[in-house]
């Protein structure tokens, strides 16, 4: 009997705590905001990145109201943390608009944009972005509302290989992707791409991510003669190792990534091997201090967290999809359309407005900015430095 | 005032609902379930159909560990056999809702059955992991089949329809989910006290036994199998259906053990058991994000410490649950209504 009374106090504990939570989250909210929520991989197996993309999307929405916010009316930012899965992520989407009905959504995962495509479309009627940059999100016929704040994946491929072709034309170019749909979004526009651009695909490697044995990859690609592998769908592993077996089976290679494995992290990985890496970046990096907006955002960060020494890609990716939040809103607000709809228009009608240099002149079309830079690593610095100007898609 | 239920046949011990309080407070309850879109608003719908479809799930694979005592690791791959199954037949084949969720539980049951196989020569550990091979089998499948599955990409699912009547929102497909639970719950808790269900109890107990004494172990295990997994199926088909598009992301490994925790926690071997289960494993994270996320409101500058501490309490709380009640919530749940039936007077 003493046990079930614990039990029932348990109960009666659990419902105290719940009511607790309810008037917490029902607090009234100030009438001249304006709501962004997002939902972020804060936990689970994107959470190295999804810490930062967080912190550089809300640095870049309360930069603006520090300016002054969106002509007067301050932003209100709202997340929630989605774990990196789907159903848990959808959980949280929908919680942010049932409570709050913002008006742009962040998101964490291409699962989550697939997975709400077709509400937003129907029902929500928002702006929607994500840490997600693939082809499928950014196709302003089927998605009007959904955006990718840089190049696709599939963009990405286009600079690489439009890279080469001018380097070395008629290279022999191989595709190492994970078997997974991050790793194979671009590779049939990569096909295609090669195609035109007189490149001779000679292998396209599968890997899991995170494996350690990637011999049988490596040697067929000496077999084949590889001279650029285009790495897609990995973060950090295997990379490190196919570069390493390249090497000492003799392999005369260059090694490129897109977005996700154009980082410090890796670079940190590489070591010695890092002046044999190459990746494309749409933004700039932290150490670029010349460029005005990364000055402002060091400053920024100096101010608000001075225990931050570096900013990963990652959080520049937040950071310039506020960026075109903001400017999105205050074309929208000018116009008296503070809707999804208005928000739509006001981001079509960007066109070469530069964001104090963290990009090239912006312009979306097709509800994306298909450019970037190539950028090669430096072993002494573990750096990435531009080896070449901003390349333009279109 | 209740002093005591009397029976007096077997007919009566074995009755679902015993007393005239129970059916009271349960038509209570669903009543309270039936008028619940009135007043929940979106998100509370859609994680009640969450709970909806792991219920089933859980029920179902229930009636597999917890009754027959097989273990399967291999339970999401199950449930995607049964989405994919619909949404094949609903985008390629043009079937009907109707007509396709009933193919998706019977295809997955089929799935199940080959699956189930392997528990006549292997028992415990060894079958867990020849179904967990099942899951990165169909997961393998999900992904490579493009022809069929579209690999990656997923395939978008049109929703469930009634003439012109769509059940394209939440508390729409509330109902229909409901509807669903309820039938589950109604037919394996029916199941569990017929021969079938005895003859499940008796292989779990001791299977040589059981087949000393006349049980056919190698039909009932694999009816087991084939039910769990038809349940899954559909479990499979409804979250496919409510999500509007499947893709291989959907059914991995970790929604496997998901599955088999509910079960655990709530308590093997009692349908009352992988109801409290699945609300639990649902629920709970739901509710712990909405703490977290309130109190990083009240505290922002702990926001980064908060989200990620809502695994670690989540996890020592199943670790507590198992360690102070290892008959799982079903076992809490009883004695607490032992507390009541004679509170205040108790003794």
């Amino acid at each position: 009997m003493m046990k079930a009374k614990c039990a029932a106090k348990g109960l009666l504990c659990f419902a105290l705590l719940f009511s607790l939570i309810l008037t917490f989250t029902a607090t009234a909210v100030a009438e001249e905001e304006i709501k962004i929520g997002a939902v972020q991989p804060i936990t689970g197996r994107f959470a190295f990145a999804g810490v930062q993309i967080n912190a550089g999307l809300e640095d870049a929405l309360m930069m603006a109201n520090e300016e002054g916010g969106i002509n007067g009316k301050k932003i209100k930012y709202i997340m929630e943390d989605g774990a990196y899965q789907v159903d848990t992520a959808v959980a949280a989407f929908k919680r942010i608009m049932a409570r709050d009905n913002p008006i742009i959504m962040y998101g964490e995962s291409t699962g989550l944009g697939k997975a709400m495509a077709p509400e937003i479309k129907d029902r929500y009627h928002i702006l929607y972005s994500s840490t997600s940059f693939s082809s499928e999100l950014a196709d302003a016929a089927k998605n009007p509302y959904m955006y990718v704040a840089g190049p696709t994946y599939s963009d990405m491929f286009g600079i690489l290989l439009k890279y080469i072709a001018k380097e070395k034309p008629q290279a022999k170019v191989a595709f190492f992707y994970s078997d997974t749909e991050f790793g194979r979004d671009p590779v049939e526009y990569g096909k295609e791409t090669c195609k035109k651009l007189g490149l001779e695909l000679v292998a396209e490697e599968v890997s899991k991510v995170g494996s350690v044995d990637v011999t049988s990859q490596v040697l067929d690609m000496k077999r084949k003669g590889v001279e650029y592998c285009i790495f897609q769908g990995f973060v950090l592993s295997p990379v490190p190792a196919v570069m390493k077996q390249a090497k000492d089976y003799g392999l005369k290679c260059k090694f490129m990534g897109t977005f996700w494995t154009t980082n410090k992290m890796l670079l940190d990985k590489l070591g010695p091997m890092a002046d044999n890496y190459m990746g494309v970046m749409p933004y700039s990096f932290y150490y670029e201090e010349n460029v005005p907006m990364i000055k402002k955002i060091i400053e920024w960060n100096k101010k608000h967290h001075p225990d931050v020494t570096y900013r990963p890609t990652s959080y520049m990716q937040g950071f310039v999809n506020g960026l075109l939040y903001v400017e999105a809103l205050k074309r929208a607000d000018k116009e008296g359309a503070l809707t999804g709809d208005g928000l739509v228009k006001a981001m079509n009608s960007i066109k070469d407005v530069d964001f104090g240099g963290i990009m090239a002149p912006v312009t979306i079309t097709d509800n994306k900015i298909p450019m970037g830079r190539v950028f090669k690593g430096n072993s002494k610095t573990l750096q990435f430095e531009a080896v070449s100007d901003w390349i333009r898609l279109d | 005032m209740r002093c005591g239920d009397y029976k007096e046949s077997y007919l009566k011990d074995e009755e679902i609902f015993q007393t005239v309080f129970v059916k009271f407070w349960l038509a209570l309850f669903f009543i309270f379930l039936l008028i619940l879109p009135f007043f929940a608003n979106t998100y509370i719908l859609y994680v009640a159909n969450l709970v909806g479809f792991a219920v089933i799930a859980a029920v179902g694979l229930n009636l597999l560990t917890g009754f027959t005592g097989q273990i399967s690791l291999g339970h999401a791959a199950f449930a995607g056999v049964g989405g994919y199954t619909l949404a094949i037949l609903m985008t390629k084949a043009e079937f009907s809702f109707w007509l396709a969720l009933p193919c998706a539980g019977l295809v997955a049951a089929a799935a199940g059955l080959i699956i189930g196989i392997p528990s006549l020569r292997v028992k415990g550990l060894y079958l867990c992991i020849a179904t967990l091979a099942a899951q990165f089998i169909f997961e393998f499948i999900f992904i490579h089949w493009e022809s069929m599955t579209q690999g990656v990409r997923g395939i978008n699912v049109p929703s469930p329809q009634v003439g012109s009547f769509l059940f394209n929102t939440e508390a729409r497909f509330y109902y229909l989910t409901l509807g669903f639970v309820v039938l589950t719950v109604a037919y394996v808790r029916n199941l569990v006290r017929t021969k079938t269900g005895r003859a499940f109890i008796a292989i779990r107990d001791r299977d040589l036994a059981a087949e000393i004494m006349g049980i056919n172990l190698f039909k009932y295990k694999l009816t087991s199998f084939a039910i769990s997994s038809f349940f899954a199926g559909i479990a499979g088909a409804l979250w496919v259906s409510f999500m509007r598009i499947v893709t291989p992301e959907h059914f991995p490994f970790h929604l496997s053990i998901q599955y088999l925790a509910m079960v655990i926690v709530g308590g093997l071997g009692t349908v009352l058991g992988s109801i409290f289960g699945a609300i639990f494993m649902t629920l709970v994270p739901e509710i712990l994000n909405v703490t977290t996320s309130a109190m990083s409101d009240v505290i922002p500058q702990l926001e980064h410490l908060f989200i990620p501490l809502k695994e670690v309490v989540f996890g020592c709380l199943i670790v507590g649950f198992l360690i102070f009640e290892p008959h799982g919530l079903a076992e809490i749940w009883r004695r607490i209504k032992a507390f009541f039936i004679l509170w205040p007077f108790s003794y």
